[in-house]
């Protein structure tokens, strides 16, 4: 928000500046690119030292598995977050994603695949548009569409599990086809995270997104299309939950509003925080999510593996959360934290 | 007319209205609704989210947000019932109770307010962290055995005991309302929870001990938190981890349909409060016309959509920075 880290070229000029645009330079690189992996890393070590068996294959495609749907709705997430906004429906998005495709991949198969992925892109880009147009606050939107879309989720399934009956191999495979042990639905994420990362980087339209989330003032002040960005960062996280969506129903052949995947929006959130995305916006990388989702969906296997009981999971889970976001966010001096 | 659009849709006189008209239309959907006896039941459901609502308020009243409101709950609920006459354990120790369990809940606020300050961690994740956490102690205390129940009968009606005909869990709620009103209305500390949320760096450079009140308003909260945990477990006669389920949803639609906006510097407890009995009614009146209980969040959200949007309407603006 009121963060004012500046990158241009120019400063480098001037020696004075140069060493302070270095030292700081040093400091975001070093500790925002390497704090997700070398957390996700050390807890595999720490695992690997208690019980060695949780590194062999199987250990493997278990993580990469569950991790999956959380670094998709995390990366989706991330985008929102990265504009300096929240999006508490795209969880539930991705929800209602599944039991669409688990209702409409029997009658039509890839069809429905491409239909649902539309209509939650349009549902996502709604969101947008109602924040880029009303002004309201997003975490007030999307909590009421969040309702709305929990509601819709409940009446399409009748509130009872929907099984895909035929074309169900179109889906599963994606689950049950594995490259080095693990299943595609983890690489889809890879390649997702990739792909955001390309768009974040490389194109204008997701240059004008880090703008507004470093100082949305300044962007709308530069002539930037704000809205239009914004609107595209929801449309993307609704994309993004459609695939997470996708990934629900291969890995169980079936959806249902309280079955797998009813929980995602905390560990989705978490994710993207471990993974070093600020909550004030500005500041994401897609491909730290990848470990973020790792490291969120490790740690009830890692409390098992060193023998505490699960029941001390979302304890370790929530001190978790405060000290690997405490050890990596940014104070600058002067910043408002809100 | 934009002037009168956004007096009625943000001051209480809109909400009061739109009250009226819901107990109206429901009273004609259901004669039932009208009745004594459901007018007790909406004051004893209203009760747990009135109180944590005062503390939500005045978090979002410098701009801050509270999560932790779930796991808070469940822990101190938990400790409560361990400690008074319970099924499980014999370790009565009476008024104690509560103060260990208050003490929890403000313990949480602090850890909360001074991570938050002190640190400057987002306090939307320190809150997140700390739900979890207040969950994990709430399911530790919870172990493998057996479902701790009330055994006292005084404890156990305390809640829905009349006096004066209305529940005495309202009346806890109402005072404590009362006492968060004067606070945030009449103190030094309630004045300079505004002005941080308002705009911090003046406050901050007006001498304003910011820090300090920032984790006298997350201790505050966790206290509540607390004291709303040991209600509803009183309520519900037997501990559970989860005894907070689904308040977080209630109370901050609530906050934000009172006019409290999420960026701090505006709102109040008491348009927070009419936000609780708004959505409780809602809720109550739903059921009692027949209403599929499926729809329930669905029509919580668009009430919701529809009145953000109605606040923020007026209020556009070509710069407007909108989070």
């Amino acid at each position: 928000m009121t963060q004012n880290t500046t990158y241009s070229p120019d400063l480098v000029t001037e020696p004075r500046q140069s060493v302070d645009f270095l030292g700081r330079l040093r400091h975001m690189a070093g500790w925002h690119t390497l704090a997700p992996p070398l957390v996700f890393f050390a807890m595999l070590l720490v695992v690997g030292i208690f019980n060695s068996n949780y590194l062999g294959p199987l250990g493997i495609s278990i993580a990469t598995a569950s991790a999956a749907p959380i670094m998709l709705v995390a990366l989706g997430q991330s985008m929102v977050l990265n504009i300096g906004s929240i999006d508490l429906s795209n969880a539930a998005i991705s929800l209602f994603g599944a039991i669409l495709l688990a209702l409409a991949l029997p009658p039509m198969g890839v069809g429905a695949l491409i239909g649902v992925l539309l209509l939650l892109t349009v549902i996502g880009a709604i969101n947008g548009a109602i924040l880029a147009y009303t002004h309201v606050p997003s975490f007030a939107l999307t909590l009421g569409t969040l309702g709305i879309l929990q509601t819709a989720a409940l009446v399409t399934s009748g509130s009872e599990t929907i099984y895909v009956t035929e074309n169900r191999e179109l889906v599963t495979s994606l689950y049950n086809t594995k490259m080095l042990s693990i299943p595609l639905t983890f690489w889809l994420g890879v390649i997702v995270a990739v792909a955001y990362w390309v768009l974040l980087r490389l194109t204008v339209i997701g240059q004008t997104m880090t703008a507004i989330g470093k100082n949305e003032s300044g962007a709308l002040l530069s002539a930037l299309p704000t809205k239009r960005a914004k609107i595209v960062a929801f449309a993307i996280s609704g994309f993004t939950g459609g695939l997470a969506g996708l990934v629900i129903v291969s890995q169980a052949g079936s959806a249902s509003a309280s079955g797998l995947g009813s929980a995602l929006l905390l560990p989705g959130i978490a994710a993207a925080l471990v993974g070093g995305t600020s909550i004030s916006g500005g500041l994401t990388n897609p491909l730290n999510i990848i470990f973020g989702a790792l490291t969120v969906a490790f740690v009830p296997i890692a409390i098992q593996a060193i023998g505490f009981s699960a029941q001390a999971q979302s304890l370790v889970y929530g001190v978790f959360i405060i000290v690997v976001v405490a050890l990596t966010t940014t104070r600058t001096r002067g910043l408002v934290i809100k | 007319m934009r002037q009168i659009l956004s007096r009625s849709t943000n001051g209480p006189i809109g909400m009061i209205a739109a009250l009226l008209a819901l107990i109206i239309v429901f009273s004609l959907l259901n004669p039932r609704f009208g009745s004594v006896e459901n007018l007790q039941n909406v004051l004893f459901q209203v009760s747990v989210p009135l109180i944590i609502v005062v503390g939500t308020s005045l978090v979002i009243q410098m701009g801050s947000i509270d999560l932790s409101v779930e796991g808070v709950m469940g822990a101190a609920g938990m400790a409560w019932i361990l400690l008074s006459p319970n099924t499980r354990l014999e370790t009565d120790i009476g008024v104690w109770a509560w103060v260990v369990a208050l003490g929890i809940g403000l313990g949480f606020g602090l850890l909360t307010g001074a991570i938050y300050a002190k640190l400057k961690v987002p306090s939307f994740v320190v809150s997140l962290g700390t739900w979890y956490v207040g969950l994990g102690v709430a399911i530790l205390l919870y172990g493998n055995s057996l479902l701790p129940s009330l055994t006292s009968e005084t404890l156990a009606r305390w809640p829905t005991r009349l006096t004066l005909g209305l529940p005495n869990s309202f009346w806890l709620a109402a005072v404590v309302l009362m006492v968060g009103v004067l606070i945030s209305h009449y103190t030094r500390f309630g004045r300079g929870l505004m002005a941080i949320g308002n705009n911090e760096p003046i406050a901050r450079s007006n001498g304003m001990p910011v820090d300090r009140y920032k984790i006298a308003a997350f201790s505050v909260a966790g206290t509540l938190c607390g004291l709303a945990g040991i209600l509803a477990t009183m309520q519900l006669g037997s501990g559970s981890p989860d005894i907070g389920f689904g308040q977080l949803f209630v109370v901050i639609p609530a906050a934000v349909i009172g006019g409290t906006a999420l960026s701090g510097g505006e709102g109040g407890v008491l348009r927070s409060a009419l936000g609780v009995f708004l959505l409780i009614i809602l809720n109550n009146g739903l059921v009692l016309a027949g209403v599929d209980p499926d729809f329930q969040s669905g029509v919580f959200g668009t009430i919701l959509l529809i009145a953000v949007i109605a606040v923020a309407w007026p209020q556009r603006g070509r710069l407007k920075v909108a989070k």
